[in-house]
């Protein structure tokens, strides 16, 4: 209504000044009514706790994770969780004298970028350690800038084992980034764990294996195959999908002539979900299995059905009150994004920096630059019970926590099947 | 029955779309009424500057932010009254204490056109004013943080707002003077001395804003945003005044009569930014990977700019180099054990990428148009299937090949940082360098074929294939040389890559990265020598300084691609008979429209 | 032989969905010579869009009912669409009808990466997959064939039927309507259909109209069948959909959907057959795309490229 007198005033030409005066009044008045919104908090700034000693200023914690494009969702929730650590151990002064920041850097998915943030974060005297990154490949060019700055980097996500343990990690492991942890279960424990169970408890003898491709899904593959043909299993079939496939039927068909009585899936859930139901409609009703990747509720939500199986580091989540804490604390926190598949792993992976950190420091030493290899010593050494289990490090640098559990879809959610150790 | 909860939403948007549509259209309304109020009045303009650089002053001296926001205070002591210290402000409050002044003291300077410098400082000065209330206004959640709150007040980002509107209309009271043309005829030493100052300028100008809002001492980032977003829109305000007073213009015609001396400054130039306080391992990095994305930019340039072939697929050479250097570095995971010496390993790569280039170039002989920009389309995607799979097994598939040693010459690492006279120099100052070299070269031979037989018959085939052919030139030779030529290119910057990356991965080298390589020689300036490096410098620049908004890096991206293409399609450097096509002006500067040429079929649509 | 049955099956069904995409691309490219790379941009908005209506503006009680919830999705994608595909004609390709060819094409590389990113940033969830409930009769026929059964499901029997009917619907609508003539005309040569009196805006707004509604379909179809989207459902369907356009011939409805077939027969075809296996079924079209373009830059279906200025 309003709309139309005005533009009737404006075609015959008349009194426009006179009324946009008026609007402009009309606007700032609401200007006015709008002014007393403010996020305004008194604790200031974020996580603060007065009562904390944080004379001696800030200690950034850096994260290298994709931020924007396709992967964001995994990044985001790297993110928080790493964020979500920070706050809670500002809050406990976990260390003394010190504001602990996270500082979150764009890798873009890609190792060029990732090379850069991690030359920005270790040019900055305070970043103490790195979590990241959510690629393996982007590790691969993060991990020679971190060590040459001394600085300690601990992956919440990379499953290829060859970064910790060198190119012939099978034959003759040999680390070379001294500096470089991960809180994740690598490739070559959770395949075979997986074979084990799937040949062995669950007695499936034909299996077929489908990967998307990616470092991930073909590592975890790759191991699984080995182990399985070990155990006596057969593979009857080996297919890929594409990255950015969404219709699978002509690969469910080109595996359904070799009558699998189950399909392997190196990958994860955005993918795994349709398949597994793509595989339903189209009559091959066997039980689909994976890796931590698939190990989502949206892979429920997305296809996955009755039956299919994942395998997940750490105890079941329902049983460890660690793992319920996290999901509490993240859910108060009200992010704007889930904490998806490695959000649990980065909130270890930050508290095992921070809990190192503290040790480092305390007895109310200064950081320097002295310290970083004391750090990394300590991190080595830590131990501590964190959403995910245990959080512990080998001499690779590899994660100790080699307990493993396999989920099956049940009643429309996982449940704890099996937990045991994977002992070669 | 429960209304679901998405009408109530879409009521909302719909009002919110008719409020902007209103909002808009009163701003289009008031512009326009005022600037007729204005035309007729010239005797305005000295009391409009006046009043604008007094509000600007005042604006600079009352504080900006009603209360420490959560993140932390926000920088320049934004929150507190400077009427007591009026010398102590800083940053963009500097600026705009700056502006105020000089708008103050320009109205009075005679012989100067002060409508155009004010119109340029009035604008940055809304850009500095626009920054500094929009970002505390969403960080601090409303109109409260940069108004009133809690007995506080803060009015000077909106005063400052409405000083820069008040210089900006000083240009609509009456006519807009021409711009100034100096005489360029001056000696060689005022010409030299111009030049070498003027570079020297630039050189701390990049240095400044590179560094601008950085962590250098471990402080806050949180507001490296807004920083480094005042500080450029004040400086092209700067650079505008400096334009409208006729300075640039005549710099770049001096420029232009002592061409090498320039290149050689400019060369200098960009080999001192180590010394600057740019020099950081950081920028370092970035400068490297600017430098590769460039070259590859200007392969590509060769190809789009001057055949004017859309390739929509070229990262495939840059990674076709890439992993050829990668297999002769002797890497662990490589799957040929041999090692070659850099500059060896950079010429195979370089010539491998070239005969591919060749390769994918072949169909341009039957294919035109966009058709060719779906098979370089369709090329770009079979060479990452073929990397993914580990074809080969030269490429490492999905683990990719790590551990790509650093280039070491004489027993010089590349990634070390190392020390001359004293001064200790950034790890990576020699990638910096070699990239420089690389460059440089490359635009060597960019410039060279411009102006040469074949570079000539390029731009004749981007004009006109078929004219082309009728007059003798070898239309299918030129082509696939244009892709051969730039895959070449790319090749080399491809050697220097994996070896700087230290990994090689086929995700490096996806769809994204030709649309930004594209985007690079787009924003640049398509065809031009230097338009393919500023492209680049821009889009690795620009989201490593706006890292809070990197959730919408890639939105702002694909936007700036639409208003490139509407409002300036030449790019930033344009070039001189690109512009004639592009943007619909002749090579003097007239438009098409008002030149006596018969329309073209297509050109009469309108 | 099941198997081969099998995958000409699934092979056939994709190619539906990815015709009914191609109409679009070939409409616009038909009249003004783009390649509307944004169009697969499009159509994964306006998955997005339907499945908005569905969860947002349909009552629960409601959802179930197929015969309800599906002409709710379908009103609610196509319009989406529809006004995507306007606003993107009015402020993005229109005023760049006169520059040259690549600053439309550049745009529309800009468009498709916008559309892509604003779903991404400000659709609940969508920074990973979201499912899309199956709002259609639910259930998979199986035939007897020698050597074991072929299984379709009842969404892609819907979906070749429905793109078979609406290109039918289109050619009837082009050949025979005085829209259809002006579109024809217009695309042969603006300015000649002007002087006849035809509105070349008008008709070419109405092309994008016809090519979002398309894709619209498409859009509920593909939610409905596949299950589940993400931001980067527009890209590989639409890169497909240009293929089987450039394929059939641009320009010619027949040959988008015969190209579309193609295909779809093709990748799974390939994924089965040909060296390589799933690894490299895109490949395979790729190749195709470019044998075809080589030897027949027209098309199977398209008139000769006419030598433009």
């Amino acid at each position: 209504m309003l709309t139309r007198i005005v533009r009737t005033k404006a075609e015959k030409g008349h009194h426009v000044r006179n009324h946009t005066v008026k609007a402009a009044v009309l606007v700032a008045g609401a200007l006015l009514l709008a002014a007393c919104s403010t996020n305004k908090t008194e604790s200031g700034s974020g996580g603060n706790n007065q009562s904390c000693d944080q004379s001696k200023g800030t200690l950034v914690i850096g994260v290298i994770a994709p931020q924007s494009g396709g992967l964001s969702a995994l990044g985001l929730g790297i993110k928080n969780s790493a964020m979500l650590a920070v706050d809670q151990a500002n809050e406990k002064c976990a260390v003394p004298g010190y504001k602990l920041s996270v500082q979150t850097e764009d890798d873009q998915a890609t190792a060029q970028v990732g090379a850069q943030a991690a030359t920005r974060l270790s040019s900055n005297a305070n970043v103490v350690g790195v979590v990241g990154t959510l690629n393996s490949s982007v590790a691969q060019s993060v991990q020679p800038i971190l060590k040459a700055k001394n600085i300690v980097q601990v992956s919440p996500a990379n499953t290829n084992p060859s970064l910790t343990r060198g190119t012939d990690y099978g034959t003759n492991p040999k680390r070379e980034y001294a500096n470089y942890f991960r809180v994740c279960a690598t490739d070559d424990l959770q395949g075979p764990f997986a074979a084990k169970y799937l040949v062995g408890k669950a007695g499936k003898k034909n299996i077929a294996v489908i990967t998307d491709g990616k470092t991930y899904g073909e590592g975890l593959a790759g191991e699984f195959k080995k182990e399985a043909v070990k155990e006596g299993a057969a593979i009857a079939a080996v297919a890929k999908v594409g990255e950015k496939d969404t219709d699978f039927s002509g690969v469910i068909n080109s595996i359904r002539g070799s009558n699998p009585d189950a399909v392997y899936y190196g990958g994860e859930y955005p993918q795994a979900g349709p398949l597994s139901k793509q595989m339903k409609d189209a009559g091959l009703n066997v039980p689909v299995m994976g890796g931590d990747g698939i190990y989502d509720p949206k892979f429920i939500e997305l296809g996955g059905k009755e039956g299919d199986l994942a395998t997940s580091v750490g105890a079941p989540t329902d049983t460890l009150d660690t793992a319920k804490a996290f999901v509490s604390a993240y859910k108060a926190k009200a992010y704007k994004d889930d904490f998806s598949a490695y959000g649990a792993f980065s909130y270890d992976a930050t508290n095992a920096i921070i809990g190192s950190l503290a040790k480092t420091l305390s007895g109310g030493t200064a950081w320097s630059d002295g310290k970083r290899a004391d750090l990394i010593t300590n991190v080595q050494s830590y131990s501590a019970q964190g959403a995910t289990g245990e959080v512990k490090f080998d001499q690779y640098g590899d994660s100790t926590n080699k307990l493993l559990t396999v989920y099956k879809v049940s009643g429309g959610k996982w449940a704890a099947d099996e937990t045991g150790t994977f002992g070669g | 029955m429960n209304i679901p909860p998405g009408w109530s939403w879409l009521g909302q948007f719909l009002l919110y779309v008719a409020a902007g549509l209103l909002v808009i259209w009163l701003l289009v309304t008031g512009y326009r009424a005022l600037a007729r109020f204005l035309g007729g009045r010239p005797g305005l303009v000295r009391p409009l500057a006046i009043a604008g650089g007094v509000l600007a002053v005042v604006g600079a001296l009352l504080p900006w932010v009603t209360f420490p926001l959560n993140d932390g205070p926000y920088p320049d002591l934004a929150t507190l009254q400077f009427f007591d210290a009026p010398f102590a402000v800083t940053g963009f409050r500097l600026f705009t204490l700056i502006t105020g002044v000089a708008a103050i003291a320009l109205s009075f300077v005679p012989r100067i056109p002060v409508r155009r410098v004010l119109r340029a400082l009035g604008l940055g000065l809304a850009g500095v004013a626009l920054v500094n209330t929009i970002f505390p206004l969403i960080d601090g959640g409303g109109f409260g943080a940069i108004t009133a709150a809690d007995g506080a007040f803060a009015f000077g980002g909106i005063v400052t707002l409405v000083a820069s509107l008040v210089l900006f209309f000083v240009s609509k009271a009456g006519d807009l003077e021409p711009l100034p043309r100096w005489n360029t005829k001056v000696p060689r030493l005022v010409a030299y001395a111009a030049l070498l100052v003027s570079f020297l300028v630039l050189l701390f100008a990049v240095a400044r804003l590179l560094n601008s809002g950085s962590d250098s001492g471990g402080g806050s980032t949180t507001y490296s945003g807004p920083i480094f977003l005042s500080l450029l829109v004040f400086f092209a305000g700067l650079f505008g005044a400096l334009h409208a007073i006729g300075f640039a213009g005549w710099l770049s015609a001096v420029s232009d009569d002592h061409k090498l001396f320039s290149v050689l400054v400019l060369l200098l130039a960009a080999l001192a930014l180590p010394f600057t306080e740019a020099g950081t391992d950081y920028w370092m990095t970035i400068a490297a990977n600017i430098g590769v994305y460039a070259a590859t930019a200007i392969g590509l340039n060769i190809v789009v700019g001057l055949a004017g072939l859309l390739d929509l697929g070229y990262v495939a050479f840059l990674g076709i180099g890439a992993f050829v250097a990668a297999n002769l570095s002797g890497a662990a995971a490589a799957e040929f054990h041999i090692h070659l010496p850099f500059v060896v390993a950079a010429l195979v790569s370089a010539t491998v990428a070239g005969v591919f280039g060749a390769i994918v170039g072949s169909p341009t002989l039957r294919v035109r148009g966009d058709y060719l920009a779906i098979v370089t389309l369709a090329f770009g995607e079979i060479f990452k299937k073929a990397a993914q799979n580990n074809i080969g097994g030269l490429t490492g598939g999905a683990n990719a090949i790590p551990g790509v040693p650093p280039i070491s010459w004489f027993g010089a690492s590349f990634d070390e940082s190392f020390t001359i006279g004293g001064v200790q120099l950034p790890s990576g100052v020699l990638y910096y360098v070699l990239i420089i070299v690389l460059v440089s070269v490359v635009m060597l031979v960019f410039a060279n074929l411009k102006n040469s037989r074949i570079g000539r018959a390029w731009i004749a085939i981007r004009e006109d294939e078929d004219a082309a052919r009728a007059m003798g030139i070898k239309t299918g030779q030129a082509k696939i040389l244009a892709f051969l030529i730039g895959a070449t290119l790319a090749g080399l910057a491809g050697s220097v890559f994996a070896h700087k990356t230290s990994t090689v991965a086929y995700d490096s080298f996806q769809f994204p990265e030709s649309v930004t390589l594209l985007a690079a020689v787009i924003l640049g300036g398509m065809g031009t020598i230097p338009g393919a490096v500023i492209g680049a410098s821009l889009l690795l620049i620009l989201p490593e300084k706006l890292r809070d908004f990197s959730d919408y890096r890639l939105l702002l991206f694909g936007l700036a691609l639409v208003l490139i293409m509407r409002f300036r399609p030449q790019g930033i450097v344009p070039d001189r008979h690109r512009r004639a096509e592009l943007a619909g002006e002749a090579e003097g500067g007239v438009p098409i429209e008002e030149l006596n040429v018969p329309d073209s079929p297509q050109g009469a649509t309108r | 032989m099941a198997t081969l049955l099998q995958q000409l099956t699934s092979g056939l069904v994709l190619g539906a969905l990815i015709a009914l995409i191609a109409l679009g691309y070939t409409m616009v490219y038909g009249i003004i010579q783009l390649i509307n790379f944004a169009h697969g941009e499009v159509f994964m908005v306006s998955v997005f869009g339907a499945l908005a209506t569905y969860k947002w503006f349909i009552p629960q009680s409601w959802q179930g009912t197929w015969q309800i919830a599906l002409p709710c999705m379908l009103v609610g994608a196509v319009l989406v669409a529809v006004v995507l595909a306007v606003l993107m004609e009015r402020f993005a390709y229109r005023p760049l009808r006169n520059a040259p060819r690549l600053a439309p094409l550049i745009t529309a590389l800009g468009v498709s990466v916008m559309l892509k990113e604003f779903v991404r940033n400000f659709f609940p969830g969508a920074t990973a997959a979201v499912s899309v409930p199956r709002a259609f009769v639910d259930k998979a026929i199986t035939f007897a064939v020698p050597g074991g059964t072929v299984v379709i499901q009842s969404t892609g029997i819907l979906l070749v039927v429905v793109s078979i009917i609406g290109a039918v619907l289109l050619q009837t609508y082009i050949t025979r309507s005085r829209m259809g003539r002006a579109m024809r005309a217009t695309a042969q040569d603006p300015d000649t259909a002007r002087l006849m009196g035809v509105d070349p805006n008008r008709t070419i707004v109405l092309t994008f109209v016809i090519g979002g509604a398309l894709a619209g379909l498409a859009a509920v179809l593909y939610g409905i069948h596949i299950n589940t989207v993400d931001t980067e459902a527009g890209f590989l369907n639409g890169i497909f959909a240009f293929t089987a356009a450039v394929l059939g011939g641009v320009g010619s409805i027949k040959g988008a959907v015969i190209g579309g077939f193609t295909i779809g027969v093709i990748k799974t075809m390939a994924g089965q057959y040909f060296p390589g296996g799933t690894e490299y079924d895109l490949v395979w079209i790729f190749v195709l795309l470019i044998v075809v373009l080589v030897f027949r830059p027209q098309g199977l279906f398209g008139e000769p490229e006419r030598v433009r200025a």
